[in-house]
């Protein structure tokens, strides 16, 4: 199968990594330096023409501009391999696709890979979800092997909104890890971030069972466990009096903007944001989440 | 204006072709996928004819329980059975079609539409001045439409309101020089002696709904697949059945709407000479809705009462249909038909030549959506199944744009919201049932609503979120809008009494739901 890569970071190789060791031969596209391991050309539109399948591997603010570059067309299907919602308009990424191209047939690919460990043969699993069998079975046909194993689901949007809130969940887990709450409170994060991810899909009409699968639990733990993880370091960071990065900051508001549309309450997603923009102290706003009323716990 | 024809095919040919369709999917069925495919008709179909009784049922009742016999023996036997019963629905279907009477209908179509809604059966077609031309309103790109139709086939997806939508879309094809085509009503629609004798003249088929197995469901999808695939420019409902709340549709069934891209594929497989399809969204849009008091009684039922089939609702008394047409119909813009941008089969606009174009107006070959790298056409019933929910969407999305914002909705929709924040405490089903002297509203306050909304609508229709068709002030409107609540409901959905207004809360609630879709906002009482 002819698969096209955009993106020459280190996602991007792993990605690469991958689909080689299932037995193809991936281009990258790329900017600037030319990848090192693979074949690769800067011209998107031909590389996207070329490929059967084109996974979309670059930061979620280089999207737009990498489907602007590539045009994917009727025929092409695109998978794009970005955590996150669209900065500035808190969009799904896979509308960047439909609303900008002739393009269709749109998966989000997620789940725990780290590309530090891809690229050293380490195993891992992803889960790839389009409403297209076609695009679940190509990217499952382009990335499963001994090494990678690939799960399906139709799931479009519940992988898109668990890839953006465990973005900001592993930030929280982060400052947790940074002002010392210990490891059940770390524990305690990862299940009622991920009950607010389930109760947001719920009412967005995702699937609930995506959020407790690779996308949801799976990444939220794998980057929670990871002390040179962007996101997790990022927490760490703020927690010892440093700053967070707009992007993270941008996808939180973002994920309460969606949350608040559709009546859910998010109490740790808001009190990640009001630590990340400085509006509260990390210990104020956790003594404040366990002052919470008693509840259920599904709920 | 252009004379058009319907592709009318011989009973024969459509037997053969239903036979063979319902014929191979039996085929591709293992043992006891068919055996359960068939024992659903032969369930679901006995205990329909066991509840209803209907003597003429007799010859179907055999055919069922010959299908039942068959499922004790082989494959071929209940293919056989099977096909026997599709022969049956076959001729059910198609037997009200006549491209003779169709095409005398056609130049009969605006006396004959005057005549039906000033009359009480075929027998008593007398004129009542009703001028067809200056009441209903149609509105959109029909000179491209009417362009496209030369070498497309077209789909036609209006909303569903009314049983008179399918008479005023005749209609409004007819007034705008488009093609006529087909369309499935239902048998109850038959009860009106009227519509009966206009509609089994103007390219109707027949489609019982009372018939709900799959079978039956999949020799309908046959027949729509057949007919558009010969060219025959078709009607669907693709919300199913009259929205019973007054909401514009934001939901659709694919069911039937999924056969055109069948059809569009076949045509290419098959080199036919004109292969492509498009789809032409359209809102059709009432002052006031004939069946409206019965629809909304519908909805408001508990959900496992609503029924899908209506057969005792205002459209079923002729009197009532006469006196709609004579109050309602014969006041200026009381219909407004709007087509939308014509789109293609995945929900993409179109260009004046039918190629499909991407949202910046990049045209491309939309055939690259069903064909490999190669150029060679590869079928695959769940991307198009998928294809489809992309057109359900793009269509709701058409209707809401082309949604006409009359008088009626506007202020229905200040009369039910000035109800409610006198009422803050009660909910939908609560207000409902007010009984009528606590149904009152200040005039002054429902005023300053209308006056919000307006403006609102306004700044909407700007961005060219919605399209309406309304006085300049709230003022105007209101009376407006009063005047014509006036003229045909049993109970006036708003009345003026000196300083107050009398809401009928279910018609206020039926009326504003045209506008639920939109959120707008209202400034919170002082």
């Amino acid at each position: 199968m002819n698969i096209g890569i955009i993106g020459s970071g280190a996602w991007g190789k792993a990605l690469a990594t991958l689909t080689a060791k299932a037995g193809h031969a991936p281009r990258i596209g790329f900017r600037g330096t030319r990848p090192s391991g693979f074949p690769g050309t800067p011209n998107l539109r031909t590389l996207t023409e070329e490929s059967e399948l084109l996974i979309i591997a670059v930061p979620a603010e280089g999207v737009a501009d990498a489907i602007q570059q590539a045009q994917p067309g009727a025929g092409t299907q695109v998978v794009l391999a970005t955590r996150g919602l669209q900065p500035q308009t808190g969009h799904w990424l896979s509308d960047l696709v439909l609303e900008n191209t002739a393009c269709r047939r749109v998966g989000s690919l997620a789940g725990p890979a780290m590309a530090s460990e891809v690229v050293r043969g380490r195993p891992t699993a992803l889960v790839i979800a389009s409403p297209f069998d076609g695009v679940c079975s190509a990217t499952q046909t382009a990335l499963h092997s001994e090494h990678c194993r690939v799960y399906t689901t139709h799931d479009l949007q519940g992988v898109e909104l668990a890839g953006a809130m465990v973005s900001v969940l592993a930030v929280a887990v982060g400052i947790a890890h940074g002002v010392d709450l210990g490891v059940g409170a770390k524990g305690v994060i990862v299940t009622r971030g991920i009950a607010e991810a389930t109760r947001l899909g719920t009412a967005l009409g995702a699937n609930p069972q995506t959020f407790s699968g690779l996308a949801g639990v799976g990444d939220l733990v794998s980057c929670a466990s990871h002390a040179d993880h962007p996101s997790f370091s990022t927490g760490v960071k703020i927690a010892r009096g440093g700053s967070a990065a707009s992007r993270v900051i941008e996808e939180a508001r973002s994920v309460l903007s969606l949350a608040e549309r559709h009546d859910v309450d998010l109490p740790l997603t808001q009190a990640a944001l009001a630590i990340m923009t400085g509006k509260l102290r990390p210990k104020l706003a956790f003594n404040d989440l366990m002052r919470r009323e008693a509840r259920p716990e599904p709920f | 204006m252009p004379t058009h024809t319907l592709i009318s095919p011989s009973q024969k040919r459509i037997d053969t072709a239903l036979v063979h369709r319902i014929g191979q999917s039996l085929d591709e069925m293992k043992d006891d996928q068919l055996n359960l495919y068939l024992a659903d008709t032969v369930y679901k179909e006995r205990h329909r004819l066991q509840q209803e009784k209907d003597p003429f049922d007799d010859p179907e009742k055999e055919a069922i329980e010959s299908l039942a016999r068959s499922l004790l023996s082989g494959k071929k036997e209940m293919t056989s059975a099977a096909e026997h019963l599709v022969r049956s629905y076959s001729h059910e279907i198609h037997n009200r079609f006549s491209e003779r009477t169709f095409g005398a209908a056609t130049k009969l179509l605006p006396p004959a539409l005057n005549r039906l809604l000033s009359s009480s059966g075929p027998s008593k077609l007398l004129g009542a001045g009703f001028d067809a031309a200056s009441r209903i309103v149609v509105q959109g790109p029909v000179d491209q439409i009417r362009s496209l139709s030369e070498n497309h086939t077209l789909v036609y997806a209006p909303t569903h309101l009314s049983n008179l939508d399918s008479p005023l879309l005749g209609y409004a094809l007819h007034a705008a020089g488009l093609p006529p085509c087909i369309y499935g009503a239902g048998l109850n629609l038959f009860t009106n002696p009227a519509m009966s004798f206009f509609m089994s003249r103007l390219g109707a088929y027949t489609v019982d709904r009372r018939k709900k197995h799959r079978l039956y469901k999949d020799v309908l999808k046959a027949y729509s697949t057949e007919l558009i695939g010969l060219g025959a420019h078709s009607l669907f409902f693709p919300g199913g059945t009259r929205s019973r709340s007054g909401l514009i549709e934001s939901s659709l069934k694919r069911g039937l709407l999924g056969t055109a891209i069948t059809a569009w594929q076949e045509g290419l497989a098959e080199n036919r000479d004109k292969p492509e399809i498009i789809v032409v969204p359209c809102t059709i849009t009432f002052s006031l809705v004939l069946e409206a008091e019965t629809l909304i009684e519908d909805s408001l039922a508990s959900e496992g009462k609503a029924r899908y089939i209506i057969t005792d609702d205002e459209f079923s008394e002729p009197s009532t249909v006469m006196q709609y047409g004579r109050r309602v119909l014969n006041t200026d813009s009381s219909v407004i038909i709007r087509f939308g941008d014509p789109i293609d089969l995945i929900g993409n606009k179109v260009d004046d030549s039918g190629r499909s174009m991407d949202n910046h107006g990049r045209s491309f070959d939309r055939r690259e959506y069903v064909s490999n790298r190669s150029g060679e056409l590869v079928r695959d019933l769940q991307r198009d199944r998928m294809y489809t929910n992309q057109l359900a969407q793009s269509l709701c999305k058409a209707y809401q744009q082309d949604n006409v914002v009359l008088p009626t909705h506007l202020a229905a929709m200040a009369g039910w919201t000035a109800l409610k924040r006198r009422y803050p405490r009660l909910d939908t089903y609560q207000l409902v049932l007010l009984s009528s002297h606590e149904r009152w509203v200040d005039r002054g306050e429902t005023l300053t609503i209308l006056n919000d909304l307006l403006q609102q609508v306004r700044k909407m229709e700007e961005q060219g979120r919605v399209h309406t068709h309304l006085p300049t002030t709230a003022d105007d409107l209101l009376q407006k809008a009063v005047a014509s609540f006036s003229r045909f409901h049993r109970n006036a959905t708003l009345e003026f009494e000196d300083w107050r207004i009398l809401v009928d809360p279910k018609l206020a609630l039926y009326y504003s739901n045209r506008l639920a879709g939109y959120r707008l906002a209202l400034t919170e009482k002082a």
